[in-house]
């Protein structure tokens, strides 16, 4: 549990004591975090400090050793295996929580052979089971409200990489999800490439979107987001409103790092 | 599935080894000199050259062995001029017509595998061998054909493998080689699974051998790409002699 | 006597072989596609348990892989049809039958094929795999597709775009290693041939015509592989500088 106050919103997500282990290496020892709704929760770190590997364990991504997530008030059930690596109990509510989430990748990961389009209708027709027109008109929206409207016919090999990132924003958002993770958007892009991609994240932020951002710019976390959580080799160091942490408080190594 | 059985057919197949390995090892290095041959027509710049070597590769490639062999065998036999000219003593033995098909074939498919050793030799290597007063052939054969080699080794040990299969074609024109004589056994005994487990394992005993021979001429050629080991003597310690 | 010429031997009037060759050469292309399908089936199979099969698994497909990569085809096509015979008889005798049952060539031979070309499969599928961005993978994983799903609508179709060069030289094996199969009696392109040189006494005019065609076979399908290829390749292939 945080420390926070609760000011009645519904938590998004939850997660409780959560630890994960490869092999010996323990990467989160013991990591507690709530978002409520609409908040925009911005995790920094050095690298190794385990902040992409807590993102990924929100989806299951990365199994938790042990803990708990919830996300929209429903905890995902874990057992220990035959190996005694845990598992999701229920692959069925893992893929349906996981239809619910949206999530940018660091390297876009948009599937290569589909245009742009077809990316953004993909889960929403195939995994949603939703009506193909109502999806592909909801994706040309989505598609215009990222800028990219004219590259819809295109492939994503053939698109600047700020471009594949706003596409695999918009094929995150035709999801409808309830609660968007990115795992360090704009560390891949080049430099004049960053600012596009951060425009689409504020104007997320601004529409009141539950979102979780693992990213090195401080300026984002800074400006845009409710919360800034610092994460430090697998446990959680300094966690508080923006203006209060890059004010002076937080921990020392809080300051050295936004010091660089 | 008796042992004694086995046996009988390991002394009845092994007979047949010479004789595969002569046809692979034969046509392999007579197919080495087109393939060096064609390669350096495709190389040449010379375009008449260029695409007669194209053409050739085209039709070798484009056509079944098996095909080619008939040709060679049967066919050339159907017209007189052939039959009584100087080749006829060759072209009538189905061991040279196995011989000049093989070579033939494979010629086609090296010539390709030459040609990109040759081109993966760096142009910075060859300026700078021109630097110090190479050139011609002194530059083929003390850089080029080294470095060339040294690349295309490993798909050559391939074609190698491909051609000691290939050598079973033989025994279509009746050259009583390792498959040959496993036909012959099938119909003289019927025991199919037997006999096929026997050939099959003499070719992969034949090429497991060839495999790690190949190997081991790819680590002596390649000291460059191995990791130093400590306290290793270098070539260059002999040329220089006792650094103590 | 004056003997017939190449095109007078090849023609398709009374006592022309053309037609003959032709059926010959649509023969060789049911062996080859069928050899090629039975291979790719066998290819996807042992591709799957060398990248996701456990130990067992792994260990047959692997020596699957070697065993036909060091044997000549030609012993496994008389395996299948000598040997296909004899099971089958032995089966039928099972029944009661007490004759001898021949398996036909064409099954025997397309068979040996696509067991000997399903060890080069193997390798092209589990190549193409490998090529495949694991990003893409897991971004259909991040969405909540179910494994078939996921298999179905983004890892086959990208192991397809990544696997077609080298099928395309797969195909190529295969249309050449069919002429292998004329050994069972089956009447394909070379068998025709062989027959027609047989009866005419003029065995190159023959194997020169089953030579052209399947150098034609050959450049044809070779061209419409690199047309799919260049289809195909949009959106994998980096954009044209």
């Amino acid at each position: 549990m945080t420390g926070l106050p609760s000011t009645g919103t519904a938590a998004a997500v939850r997660l409780t004591d959560l630890h994960k282990r490869f092999g010996a290496l323990e990467v989160l020892k013991g990591i507690s975090l709530e978002a409520r709704e609409g908040e925009v929760v911005s995790i920094l770190g050095a690298s190794g400090s385990g902040k992409s590997t807590m993102l990924r364990c929100i989806n299951m991504l990365e199994v938790p050793t042990s803990g708990t997530v919830t996300v929209g008030g429903e905890t995902i059930a874990l057992v220990r295996g035959r190996n005694g690596e845990s598992r999701p109990a229920d692959r069925r509510q893992v893929d349906r929580i996981r239809s619910r989430v949206g999530m940018v990748f660091q390297s876009f990961n948009l599937w290569s052979h589909k245009t742009v389009l077809e990316n953004v209708v993909e889960a929403p027709i195939h995994v949603q089971g939703r009506p193909k027109r109502e999806c592909v008109e909801e994706a040309l929206g989505l598609l215009e409200k990222v800028g990219i409207a004219d590259k819809r016919d295109h492939y994503p090999a053939h698109l600047s990489g700020g471009q594949q990132q706003r596409a695999a924003i918009a094929r995150a958002l035709a999801q409808r999800p309830a609660l968007m993770l990115f795992d360090e958007p704009t560390s891949a892009l080049d430099p004049e490439l960053v600012g596009e991609v951060l425009r689409v994240m504020r104007g997320l932020a601004e529409e009141g979107r539950t979102m979780l951002v693992v990213t090195h710019e401080m300026g984002f976390a800074r400006d845009v987001s409710n919360r800034v959580v610092f994460l430090h080799q697998g446990l959680i160091e300094a966690e508080g409103a923006p203006d209060a942490l890059f004010g002076g408080g937080g921990s020392e190594r809080f300051q050295r790092f936004i010091a660089g | 599935m008796s042992l004694d059985f086995f046996i009988e057919a390991l002394q009845r197949l092994l007979p047949g080894v010479p004789l595969t390995l002569t046809l692979a090892f034969l046509s392999t290095g007579i197919g080495a000199v087109f393939a060096f041959a064609l390669a350096g027509m495709r190389l040449s710049g010379i375009l008449p050259l260029d695409w007669l070597a194209r053409g050739y590769v085209f039709v070798f490639r484009g056509t079944p062995l098996l095909v080619q062999i008939f040709i060679i065998y049967y066919g050339l036999s159907q017209f007189p001029e052939v039959r009584h000219s100087f080749a006829w003593p060759i072209l009538r033995e189905p061991f040279w017509c196995a011989i000049i098909a093989l070579s033939l074939n494979t010629g086609a498919y090296a010539s390709e595998v030459v040609r990109g050793g040759l081109l993966s030799v760096p142009q910075g290597q060859l300026e700078a061998a021109r630097a110090c007063g190479m050139s011609g052939l002194l530059l083929f054969r003390r850089i080029v054909l080294p470095l060339a080699i040294r690349q295309a080794l490993p798909a050559y040990g391939t074609e190698l493998i491909l051609m000691v299969k290939a050598t079973s074609l033989a025994s279509i024109i009746t050259l009583m080689e390792i498959t040959g004589l496993a036909a012959k056994m099938i119909s003289d005994t019927y025991r199919v699974i037997e006999v096929f487990v026997v050939a099959g394992a003499i070719y992969l005993v034949i090429n497991f051998v060839l495999t790690r021979i190949i190997l081991l001429a790819e680590h002596w050629l390649t000291p460059h790409l191995r990791a130093r080991p400590d306290g290793v003597v270098l070539p260059s310690d002999a040329l220089i002699g006792d650094r103590a | 006597m004056n003997q017939p010429g190449f095109f007078e031997l090849m023609s398709f009037g009374p006592g022309g072989w053309g037609a003959a060759m032709l059926f010959g050469a649509l023969m060789t292309l049911a062996v080859a596609v069928c050899g090629f399908a039975i291979g790719a089936v066998f290819g996807a199979v042992a591709a799957l348990a060398k990248i996701a099969g456990n130990r067992l698994a792994r260990i047959v497909a692997d020596v699957y892989t070697t065993v036909l990569r060091g044997i000549p085809d030609l012993l496994v096509i008389y395996l299948f049809y000598f040997g296909g015979s004899s099971v089958l008889t032995a089966a039928g005798r099972l029944f009661g039958s007490e004759g001898f049952i021949g398996l036909p060539g064409f099954a025997a031979g397309a068979l040996a094929i696509g067991v000997v070309s399903g060890a080069q499969h193997t390798e092209v599928f589990r190549g193409a795999y490998r090529a495949v961005q694991p990003g893409e993978i897991e971004a259909a994983v991040a969405c909540g597709m179910r494994p078939l799903l996921r298999f179905r609508r983004i890892i086959a179709p990208l192991v397809l775009r990544h696997a077609l060069p080298g099928l395309g030289n797969v195909w190529q094996i295969v249309l050449k290693e069919s002429a292998l199969v004329s050994v069972t009696g089956t009447v394909e392109l070379l068998r025709q041939s062989q027959v027609g040189a047989g009866s005419t006494r003029e065995p190159f005019y023959f194997y020169a015509a089953a030579g052209l065609l399947y150098l034609a076979i050959t450049s044809i399908s070779g061209f419409g592989f690199r047309r799919a290829e260049m289809h195909y390749r949009r959106g994998v292939a980096r954009r044209p500088a």
